[in-house]
């Protein structure tokens, strides 16, 4: 008696402990939501407070939560914190086994959500993009380089009409990251690094034949670098199992050219604002992808035992009688149960990086050295800048990301830069 | 006979529901932290340890460091971080300055009347900017001129694909005498290592 009582309070305990997680994660889920508007309306500091926390927790969200964290820290200049927070998400997504053990099977058998995120493809070149550009504006052009190369990493190029493909490993198109890769062996010193760099993007993008000039670039003493739009979403079916992504680029129309004016005097940048991505583009190409394929075929398995189930059922309330008929309904009811519970477990783990643009744009150029006040100018967005720094010898890099709801002006140096250069002066 | 049936039952319940509890603790203790259970190919604390004791064991043991230090009495040496040339891998400001930081230790550790360890200018406008928290940093390094400059470049070949990701690792440190730019003492440290992809990776 007191054996079967300790078992059915152990069996309760841990399923409250179950529950109390799920309502751990929910809560979570609330903070991570307001964060991601809180970025999206360009209240950055907010989101920092909401996902900092989060990010701390070591969880099947902490690389996701990092790279959220990453991404509102970076447009308030607060490099030391983002580079960080990239950093720990990087050190994650370059690391194999992490999934091992408890978690693959969880995945497997439970739910695809127990495994630690580490994201597509895109989103993983990405996280490499934003800290090599950490390492870029900071001028580290070693580093930056080293995190610009892990984002070319090959990928897994599949062909989604052959069955049996077994895929091939193919050289990374990824052309933001190439570009920002030749500009920093350019500014290492690297001259024939650079110009193969610069020459591979010519040969693969001929649109981005001026941006990747290697004298413009050599020249270049300011250098923005604009994220626009949001990048993709994933979307689920109506059983919530297969996971796509969405909208599609022909869907949300052309990316737009941005304007640029510097002391109030517009720039020509029509031949070198192009966009280098378009991650909308991108996540439509099964190399750019890596949704695995078990919750699909525990869907496509669980909804073969239902359609099983039912037929089995059926025949057995009209053709069967006596012991026969009871055993054919039991075999449906244990048919369908397993086919529930396969689609009750095949959920898609729809976790995303939301912060993503949907192209980064590049913008190389050559100004008078000092302090200049520059806008940046879509259809339906703006950002205005007063006093950026240009120097005379080398390139200084400013990053902007376009909100509708939040379109300056902003006085540089801000407050983060301010309380850093403001610590070198005292020196 | 029914007490022995009973007994038997009552005995394969337990023996279940022990099973499935220890499935499902099994099941969530195996869900670990994110940071606890990956493998990278990275360079490691491990490496860090091994590859500076080596250095320094190697500085203070060479003929021509030696005979340098009694020619021209302790050597003042400068040390500047690590400079990154590894393939697809960064190094964070405070890894650079771990690299050679910890070498410098262990010499100034063990060989104390051999060297005279005088800090970069980065370090010294660092800690000056600390100098309302109470840390003396001393002289300007413009007061000092260090003789020599003990520096560490690391280099690597990298590759990734579906399977696997691996690294070989060059990391090669550099005693030069700053006059005339000869190398007094130079070594390295080579590892190579590999992460098998899993299932979830």
């Amino acid at each position: 008696m007191i054996r079967r009582c300790a078992s059915l309070v152990l069996i309760v305990c841990l399923a409250l402990s179950g529950a109390g997680g799920g309502c751990a994660s929910q809560k979570n889920q609330q903070q991570v939501d307001m964060a991601v508007m809180d970025y999206y309306s360009g209240n950055y500091a907010d989101a920092q407070h909401k996902l900092t926390p989060l990010a701390e927790k070591t969880n099947e969200d902490f690389v996701i939560n990092n790279l959220r964290l990453g991404s509102v820290l970076l447009p308030p200049y607060e490099l030391d914190e983002a580079e960080a927070a990239f950093l720990r998400a990087w050190e994650v997504i370059n690391s194999t086994g992490v999934n091992a053990g408890g978690r693959t099977l969880g995945a497997v058998l439970v739910d695809e959500k127990i495994k630690v995120w580490k994201g597509e493809p895109f989103e993983r070149a990405m996280a490499s993009f934003y800290l090599g550009l950490i390492y870029y504006i900071r001028q580290d052009y070693g580093n930056a380089r080293g995190a610009f190369e892990n984002a070319l990493f090959k990928l897994r190029d599949v062909d989604p009409d052959k069955a049996k493909d077994q895929g091939r490993d193919v050289e990374s198109d990824f052309a933001l990251a190439s570009l920002m890769l030749a500009k920093s062996f350019q500014r290492l010193g690297r001259e024939d690094l650079a110009k193969a760099n610069f020459q591979y993007v010519i040969e693969h993008h001929p649109q981005l034949a001026a941006l990747a000039d290697y004298d413009w670039n050599e020249k270049s003493n300011l250098l923005l670098v604009v994220d626009y739009g949001y990048g993709p979403r994933k979307v689920t079916d109506f059983d919530g199992a297969i996971v796509g992504f969405g909208p599609t680029p022909f869907e949300e129309g052309p990316l737009p050219q941005p304007m640029v004016t510097i002391d109030g005097r517009p720039m020509d940048i029509s031949n070198i604002a192009r966009p280098p991505i378009d991650l909308l583009a991108m996540a439509q190409e099964r190399k750019w992808q890596s949704i695995d394929t078990i919750r699909t075929v525990k869907s496509a398995v669980g909804t073969g035992l239902i359609w099983g189930g039912a037929i089995t059922g059926i025949d057995a309330a009209n053709n069967k009688s006596g012991n026969r008929q009871r055993d054919n309904l039991i075999v449906a009811g244990a048919l369908i149960g397993t086919g529930l519970l396969l689609k009750a477990t095949s959920q898609a783990d729809i976790r995303q990086w939301e912060m993503l643009p949907r192209t980064t744009y590049v913008i190389p150029l050559k100004v008078d050295p000092g302090s200049h006040d520059v806008t940046v100018e879509f259809p339906s967005h703006r950002q205005v800048w007063r006093n950026l720094a240009v120097p005379a010898r080398g390139e200084a890099t400013y990053y902007m990301r376009m909100q509708r709801w939040n379109s300056g002006p902003f006085d540089w140096p801000p407050p983060a830069v301010q309380h850093q250069t403001g610590e070198m002066a005292s020196n | 006979m029914n007490a022995d049936n009973e007994k038997m039952k009552s005995g394969c319940f337990y023996l279940r529901s022990s099973a499935f509890i220890c499935g499902v603790t099994f099941l969530l203790a195996g869900c670990s932290s994110a940071v606890s259970q990956g493998h990278n190919t990275a360079l490691s604390g491990v490496d860090l340890v091994q590859m500076t004791d080596d250095m320094a064991m190697k500085i203070a043991g060479d003929p021509q460091v030696q005979a340098a230090i009694a020619a021209k009495g302790a050597l003042k040496v400068v040390v500047l971080p690590v400079e990154n040339q590894m393939r697809a891998e960064v190094l964070p400001q405070g890894q650079a300055e771990a690299f050679v930081g910890r070498v410098r230790t262990l010499l100034a550790r063990h060989a104390p009347q051999d060297f005279t360890w005088i800090m970069n200018r980065d370090t010294f406008y660092r800690l000056r900017g600390k100098e309302l928290e109470g840390v003396e940093p001393g002289p300007s390094p413009d007061a000092i001129s260090p003789d020599y400059s003990l520096t560490a470049v690391f280099t690597s070949l990298a590759d990734e694909d579906a399977k696997h990701r691996s690294s070989f690792y060059i990391c090669r440190y550099e005693l030069a005498d700053l006059k005339d730019r000869t190398v007094l003492w130079t070594e390295s440290y080579e590892v190579k290592k590999i992460a098998v992809k899993g299932m979830l990776d």
